[in-house]
């Protein structure tokens, strides 16, 4: 176990125990990466922190409930973030494109700490690189499910592209993408 | 019956931790997962984990001051919101905030209600415990004056009344009045007639003169017709009275006449 998923297992252990200054650290170190991923999800910067605060506030009256027997308190907060924000993207009835937005409302990609900042883009960098691994139709693949939250099928109607052949290409990259990251990270 | 764990169900977990599992695929796994596969759950843990370094591999963004004073307040922390207002505010604060004002207007409003229908019902309560009260007095009064009817008309109607005319003295001469003695009970009626209403540290007092002594039978008032009465209890023996007669006296009566008499008989 890395020293950092160490001390957020702390940190979470003592936000269930109403720890407000535990609390604030697991705010700080995990909120810009959680804001990223809400932003990248659903575009608009000003509904992605909406929907982080909901993400703590959640987090902040239930960590109690975090198991750490089946995540790390990361992949927690982030499949908390995920979760939420793609029940907000299918409520969403705008036609706008996520893409769109982004060019339009993306904030500054800046973390406010230093070594969780540099830690933050080791990660994206090594995540860019295991992504770099596939073909861009698996990764296609594997963002419309992962980022908007598409089911095979509806992936393979957005790409016109064969049910069996969105499965396959899903399956495959999953599966780089896991030997990617295992040699890098 | 569950399915075996088959390389067909493992190859369904990544889509499955990603989210994109339906139809059959999803409804096959999810039933074999149900009955609880260890294998499937170690090796979801291990996807879901590729997944959170997927998640974590996006650009960070730096939360607003905003947003971080917020979700720092919930804590109980000392962050303070800077003076810009958010872009949005977050749906559940407002409807919070919502619920709050709502709950607040609405308990206001039902205090004011329950103030304004408590007041109306103790004025409510006065005006009918007033009425209560006057109505009760009507009653006593009307009780006194059915006893004092009954009690002269004992007197007046008894059998051999004895009854004794008096005649106005001295300041008022055209005053009259008259004694009624029951000689059964010796209970006495006394009424004047025309007497001249008396200062008020001044009263009318009865005596009734039995050997040779005058015996103080009651104070009385006149009301503005000049018109006043006495019952007097349990008086000497009819026949030992010698006269009846009426002084002025200081208020509340004397046991010796020493004002001037205005009615003898």
């Amino acid at each position: 176990m890395e020293e950092r998923e160490i001390q957020d297992r702390d940190l979470m252990s003592r936000v269930a125990h109403r720890d407000g200054a535990a609390f604030a650290r697991l705010f700080e170190v995990h909120a810009p990466v959680t804001l990223g991923l809400l932003q990248r999800i659903l575009g608009a910067r000003g509904e992605a922190e909406e929907v982080l605060q909901e993400v703590f506030l959640q987090i902040w009256m239930q960590a109690d409930r975090y198991d750490g027997a089946r995540s790390t308190p990361r992949g927690w907060i982030l499949m908390l973030a995920r979760s939420r924000a793609l029940d907000r993207l299918r409520r969403r009835e705008s036609s706008r494109r996520r893409e769109e937005i982004v060019g339009e409302e993306s904030g500054e990609a800046v973390s406010p700490l230093g070594t969780e900042r540099l830690e933050s883009l080791e990660v994206k960098r090594q995540v860019s690189s295991a992504l770099g691994a596939l073909s861009p139709d698996q990764r296609r693949c594997i963002e419309l499910a992962f980022f908007e939250g598409l089911t095979h099928t509806q992936i393979a109607e957005r790409l016109a592209a064969p049910l069996g052949t969105v499965k396959s290409r899903i399956l495959l990259g999953m599966n780089k993408l896991r030997q990617a990251l295992s040699a890098r990270l | 019956m569950s399915t075996p764990h088959t390389p067909r169900i493992e190859e369904l977990l990544p889509a499955y931790a990603l989210g994109a599992l339906d139809g059959d695929d999803l409804r096959e796994l999810e039933a074999h997962l149900a009955a609880g596969c260890e294998e499937c759950r170690r090796q979801l843990a291990l996807w879901q984990g590729d997944l959170e370094a997927l998640a974590a591999g996006v650009e960070p963004v730096a939360p607003s001051d905003v947003t971080r004073a917020r979700v720092l307040r919930l804590a109980g922390g000392t962050d303070r919101a800077p003076a810009a207002p958010p872009r949005r505010t977050p749906w559940w604060m407002t409807a919070a905030a919502a619920v709050l004002l709502a709950l607040a207007l609405w308990g206001l409003l039902g205090q004011e209600r329950m103030e304004r229908e408590v007041r109306g019902l103790e004025a409510e309560r006065d005006r009918l415990s007033r009425q209560v009260n006057g109505l009760e007095q009507q009653v006593g009064l009307a009780r006194d004056e059915a006893r004092r009817a009954q009690q002269a008309l004992q007197v007046l109607a008894a059998p051999g009344v004895q009854s004794v005319l008096l005649a106005g003295l001295g300041p008022s001469p055209g005053a009259k009045g008259r004694t009624y003695v029951n000689p059964s009970t010796r209970d006495a009626l006394f009424y004047a007639f025309d007497l001249p209403s008396l200062p008020a540290d001044k009263t009318y007092e009865l005596w009734f003169i039995a050997a040779g002594k005058p015996v103080a039978a009651g104070t009385f008032e006149v009301d503005p017709r000049g018109t006043g009465t006495v019952r007097v209890e349990r008086v000497t023996d009819a026949r030992q009275i010698q006269a009846w007669a009426v002084t002025i006296e200081p208020r509340g009566g004397v046991p010796q006449p020493t004002g001037a008499m205005v009615l003898k008989g």
